[in-house]
């Protein structure tokens, strides 16, 4: 009983830092309609931002072992969003958005082609820059945990530094969802996803929509991938172990849908803990799949999907 | 207001627009009919630029529009009330009518503009927090019109505002729509299907067919046209 509160707990504390990652490829997704293999990449170098910005860039002279990590893990999404707005600008913007009607397949093939390549380049470039040793974000607080109870004798420990990784992911996620909701920048995303045609008639630059969604999920998933590494280390192909995760929290969440997204990669968190329980850890990734299979069987549309396509 | 000359239009190597010069005057109200394939929606579609021509000069209130991006296009006045609706289906009655309103004049005028705007189609301000994908056909219709309104626009082009209705409905909106013209003196520009109808209220009219301007002028000379009277309008 003891241990399923504690793979509980670490299933909501590792879910809620998940479901921002998926949040962010996510929200590239339903704005853009892109399938971006390059995303887990872009993460892997929001881990790398938020290593050297600690590291070697003064943040951690400056706030010290155990706020530092999360200043520059915050500080590595405006980089990686500012990264990926010239991303897009320069490659991925050549077969998207408005150019998409002069490509075959709607372009979708370029656009794979074009994310395989970038992830490949991030990669392997990333081998060249950072070498292959591991890297990881420490803090004091990733080994130290806050006791909640005991409860009938039961106590249930929380690591210190993935439940802020968790309080921060929420936060974020918060903040995202009512720039989505509330901004007049976050209903033109919305209307530019929902049929970009319209979006252009009422005056809404639908390139420039994109690039900001694009630019936007860069940042947020970079976030996520510090908080990640706070207690997880990680690699220039760390990307590969996490894009998977995050496209099956896209689409447990719903296609398009941004809020799902959270909601996807929060189950696949909790998935991910729970089978700890009766499975061996080598299983957990087999756990997540057979779960998704499950739920894509019985809701083929997600979470939060539409089962009609948009007008 | 908007002077098109010579304008040729296509896609690929279809050319589906020939040489078509259409004139709309400000504050004037001209419909353009047509068989179903004659080329209006692509006209439209040239105007806001989502098609680019391959001849031809499109002038909108003294500016040279083909020289304009296409999302610029809107901020200068023109709003385009799209064939089929095209409403945000994700977003509320209330957003739509904010994305209309990206305009600097929209935004300017946003609360005289949609006051009126629930004046006119009152069914939008019972429905305002409804999501626009859930309405039936003439409601999205009302919100693709008020969409257009909110912009404050200087030129309302409306591409078959009766398209999928049922005739009852479709008669309401072209009853709005005429009020709504009476009320503000908007210029207006109507592609329809509903020949009788456009003809009877339009100060002007053109007849497409395969591309081409075959025949044009005030709503009286077109009505007393035996090729109309034959074609379009049963007698």
């Amino acid at each position: 009983m003891e241990g399923f509160f504690q793979a509980l707990a670490a299933g909501l504390l590792i879910g809620a830092v998940y479901g921002l990652m998926c949040v962010g490829l996510g929200l590239i997704f339903g704005v853009m309609r892109v399938i971006n293999f390059a995303h887990g990449d872009f993460m892997m170098l929001g881990m790398y931002t938020a290593f050297y910005l600690f590291t070697a860039a003064g943040v951690q002279a400056v706030f010290g072992n155990t706020v530092g990590p999360f200043v520059a893990i915050l500080l590595a999404g405006p980089v990686l969003a500012v990264f990926g707005y010239f991303v897009h600008r320069t490659l991925i913007s050549h077969v998207s958005g408005t150019r998409t009607a002069s490509l075959e397949g709607e372009g979708h093939y370029a656009q794979l082609i074009l994310t395989l390549g970038i992830a490949l380049i991030l990669q392997n470039g990333g081998l060249i820059v950072f070498g292959s040793v591991l890297a990881s974000i420490r803090t004091p607080l990733s080994s130290s945990a806050w006791e909640l109870g005991p409860f009938f004798d039961m106590s249930v420990f929380l690591n210190k530094a993935r439940s802020i990784d968790a309080v921060v992911s929420l936060v974020m996620m918060i903040l995202l969802s009512l720039l989505i909701t509330r901004t007049r920048i976050g209903k033109s995303l919305r209307a530019a996803a929902d049929n970009p045609t319209a979006a252009t008639y009422m005056g809404i630059d639908v390139d420039r929509a994109h690039r900001t969604a694009f630019a936007l999920g860069c940042g947020i998933t970079a976030i996520a991938g510090g908080l990640l590494a706070t207690n997880y280390p990680f690699h220039p192909f760390v990307g590969l172990e996490y894009v998977i995760v995050m496209y099956a929290g896209v689409v447990l969440g719903g296609m398009g849908s941004i809020i799902g997204a959270f909601w996807g990669g929060m189950t696949i968190g909790l998935v991910q803990q729970m089978s700890t329980l009766i499975l061996p850890t080598q299983l957990q990734n087999a756990a997540i799949f057979a779960v998704f299979l499950l739920i894509i069987f019985f809701r083929p549309q997600g979470f939060f999907g539409r089962m009609v396509e948009r007008t | 207001m908007l002077r098109i000359e010579g304008l040729s239009a296509g896609y690929s190597a279809k050319p589906v627009l020939n040489d078509v010069s259409i004139d709309v005057g400000a504050g004037q109200f001209v419909a353009i009919v047509g068989p179903n394939g004659a080329g209006k929606t692509t006209l439209f579609k040239t105007i806001s630029g989502i098609v680019k021509p391959s001849g031809g000069t499109i002038i909108f209130d003294g500016v040279d529009l083909l020289a304009v991006p296409p999302p610029q296009r809107a901020h200068l006045g023109i709003a385009h009330v799209p064939e089929g609706r095209q409403v945000f289906p994700s977003l509320t009655v209330m957003e739509n009518l904010e994305m209309g309103a990206m305009t600097e004049s929209g935004r300017r005028d946003w609360q005289a503009n949609i006051e009126r705007i629930f004046e006119w189609l009152p069914v939008l301000k019972e429905r305002r927090n409804q999501f626009a994908g859930t309405m039936s056909g003439g409601q999205q219709q009302m919100l693709a019109i008020g969409r257009g309104l909110a912009s404050s626009p200087k030129l309302l082009m409306l591409d078959e505002p009766s398209m999928g209705l049922a005739p009852s409905t479709a008669d309401f909106i072209f009853e709005r729509l005429i009020e709504i013209r009476r009320q503000s003196g908007l210029t207006m520009l109507l592609v329809e299907q509903r020949v009788a109808e456009a003809l009877e209220s339009a100060d002007h009219g053109y007849v497409l067919e395969a591309g081409h301007v075959v025949l044009q002028g005030n709503n009286a000379t077109l009505r007393a046209d035996d090729r109309v009277r034959k074609a379009y309008l049963g007698m």
